[in-house]
């Protein structure tokens, strides 16, 4: 009894403590100033609202949105057929995807940055600074959350009997794989969707490095911002973090449901 | 002329040879069994017949018409796996209709044979129901239902019920062999179980490494095995090596001497016996009750020998020890290589 006690009090500490800088930023960008006092004073949503109707903001928005949601595409369009194909046709290749799918994580993003900034700033595919060099990039970090969930419901399928059986029952591969296989992928697929989703989202060693200001995203913007009101950049961190939490639990809902 | 005839049929993975010149004929109608021990090559002899392997060499010929290339879409053969295959996104229903739907079959009709069909595997008011949702027995029902709705020219079955337990297994194998006969379905069940094979099959054949070693009835394949092999396979034969037959039976032999439990019979030294027995002095070394069935293990000369007594009466059981005489049918040995 004592020892659970114990235990609660640890995970209670564990939460507040986690939980103070989101908290406090929270109370920062709902305020008007928190200088000389313990607490707190004058209580207000201006910085939101300000936030908001920034044009600049909602651009920058927009261009993550549109990054994450390209790479994304792009992914699924990728991974899938290359994930059916590996574990219908070529089981043994999962080893060595497993290995390919990490690599691009061991290069930290900053050395990765220069050498894509030397083979793409000039030459016959002069991609720096264009949001197309996010994609590329954001794919090999998308790759192996979508890779892994998409791998594990292959697993679970047996997916050689699937498709012999709609085979034998008259299913092209095409149908077969639409209708017997990819149905059964779209509950791992939405999960990493999402979690790769509000990864990339905070992404800003490429963003800042290989596009910068020149298409700016959120996580460029909230740097470029660093000069105005702790309040403003606090309003523009909760509106990101609330989005990512909306996102992430969703993924999780997702993933729960059989 | 067989319905189904396969010639010279072989299959090499690299350089291991899973089987070769396989030569196989099935009468329309006829419920044939492929028996062998795991690895020996069943799943895939089956599976280039349905067309999901491609063959190396051979022929498959179905009604005069020669398959051995045809896609398997379109081939009319229908299967049951191991492990069910069924699609985990569809319901019963939906599972079953796959095939009507693939044949672009009018909704009336396909609803009408969707129900006639659940009904014949007796799983009406599991329609609605998603696989994980079923128990094996009943998602190999479904299985079951889904090949045959379409009409299949010939049903392969690899290893159906071996996911099942015991009871389930010998409940559902008698439905699969009624609803079988009922249609009067051409059908090929793939087992490692002698049992099951000999209460199901028309014919059976027996395969070893990639090789039939035996085919014939059920009756010929459990009397007069071929080979020593197939004695081993079909359950608990007594073989003798050719010392011990010389040694016991005065036999000089070059194969093993192989004499099923059933065919030698307890008697007490000094009885009269008919001339077809030979007999044997022998003491119980042990018993095991299998039911109706009481299987001693007696030692002659140092040979142990299985000998299988119908069970009447716990008074008859001998007790261990006891010298006996047992008397072995002549005209039930039989030599195997
Ligand atoms: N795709 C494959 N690649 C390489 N070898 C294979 C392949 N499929 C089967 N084999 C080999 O062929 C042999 C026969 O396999 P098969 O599955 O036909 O045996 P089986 O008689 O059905 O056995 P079981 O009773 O265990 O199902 C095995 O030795 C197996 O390793
Ligand atoms: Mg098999």
């Amino acid at each position: 009894m004592r020892a659970d006690r114990y235990h609660h009090l640890v995970v209670t500490l564990l939460i507040l403590l986690l939980a103070l800088p989101i908290v406090a930023t929270l109370l920062y960008s709902l305020t008007q100033r928190w200088e000389a006092s313990i607490l707190p004073e004058g209580f207000t949503l201006a910085w939101y609202w300000q936030l908001w109707q920034d044009a600049r903001f909602l651009t920058a928005f927009g261009h993550s949105l549109l990054v994450c949601v390209g790479t994304l595409l792009l992914s699924t369009v990728i991974i899938i057929p290359a994930a059916f194909v590996v574990f219908y046709r070529f089981p043994w290749l999962d080893r060595w995807m497993n290995i390919i799918i990490l690599l691009p994580f061991a290069m930290p993003p900053v050395v990765a940055s220069v050498g894509l900034l030397q083979v793409f700033a000039g030459g016959p595919l002069p991609l720096v600074g264009t949001p197309w060099i996010l994609v590329g990039c954001y794919f090999t970090i998308a790759l192996p959350f979508m890779y892994r969930a998409l791998a594990n419901s292959l697993l679970a399928l047996n997916v050689r009997d699937l498709m012999d059986a709609a085979y034998l029952l008259g299913a092209s591969t095409p149908r077969a794989f639409l209708s017997v296989i990819l149905p059964n992928l779209r509950k791992g697929l939405m999960a990493s969707l999402f979690l790769s989703f509000s990864f990339l989202l905070g992404e800003f060693v490429f963003a800042n490095l290989l596009v910068g200001s020149r298409y700016e995203t959120l996580q460029v913007y909230l740097y470029n911002m660093h000069n105005a009101s702790g309040h403003f950049t606090s309003a523009v961190v909760m509106s990101y973090f609330l989005f990512t939490l909306v996102l992430t639990w969703f993924a999780t809902r997702l993933g729960r449901q059989d | 002329m067989y319905y189904v005839e396969i010639s010279g049929l072989s299959k090499r993975y690299g350089t291991t040879t899973v089987f070769e010149d396989i030569q196989l004929g099935l009468k329309k109608g006829e419920f044939v069994t492929l028996l062998g021990p795991s690895g020996c090559g069943k799943s895939t002899l089956l599976r280039c017949l349905a067309g999901l392997t491609e063959a190396d060499q051979g022929q498959i010929r179905v009604d005069g018409q020669d398959i051995t290339h045809l896609a398997p879409q379109k081939r009319g053969i229908g299967m049951v796996f191991q492990h069910y295959a069924l699609f985990p996104n569809m319901t019963v229903a939906e599972n079953i209709a796959f095939g009507l739907k693939m044949l672009k079959c009018p909704a009336e009709e396909m609803a009408r044979r969707v129900a006639e069909v659940i009904r014949q595997v007796e799983l009406s008011n599991k329609e609605h129901h998603y696989p994980h949702e079923l128990s094996g027995g009943q998602r190999q029902r479904v299985a079951l239902a889904r090949a045959l709705v379409v009409e299949p020219r010939i049903l392969l079955l690899d290893e159906p019920l071996s996911a099942l337990d015991a009871r389930i297994r010998r409940s559902l194998r008698e439905e699969i062999r009624d609803i079988q006969s009922r249609l009067g379905l051409t059908t090929v069940f793939v087992t490692h179980d002698q049992e099951e094979a000999l209460t199901l099959s028309d014919r059976i054949f027996v395969m070893n490494q990639g090789r039939i070693v035996q085919e014939g009835s059920a009756e010929t394949i459990y009397t007069q095995p071929a080979t020593e092999f197939v004695a081993r396979f079909m359950g608990s034969y007594n073989l003798l090596a050719p010392t011990e037959a010389k040694q016991l039976l005065g036999l000089d032999l070059k194969g093993h001497l192989a004499i099923r439990p059933e065919s030698i019979q307890l008697s007490e030294p000094g009885r009269s016996y008919p001339a077809h027995f030979a007999p044997v002095a022998a003491i119980i070394r042990q018993h095991q009750l299998l039911g109706n069935i009481i299987r001693y293990h007696v030692e002659a000369q140092g040979t142990t020998l299985l000998i299988d007594h119908l069970n009447r009466s716990a008074d008859d059981l001998l007790p261990t020890g006891t010298q006996i005489a047992v008397l072995i049918d002549r005209q039930q040995m039989r030599e195997v290589h």
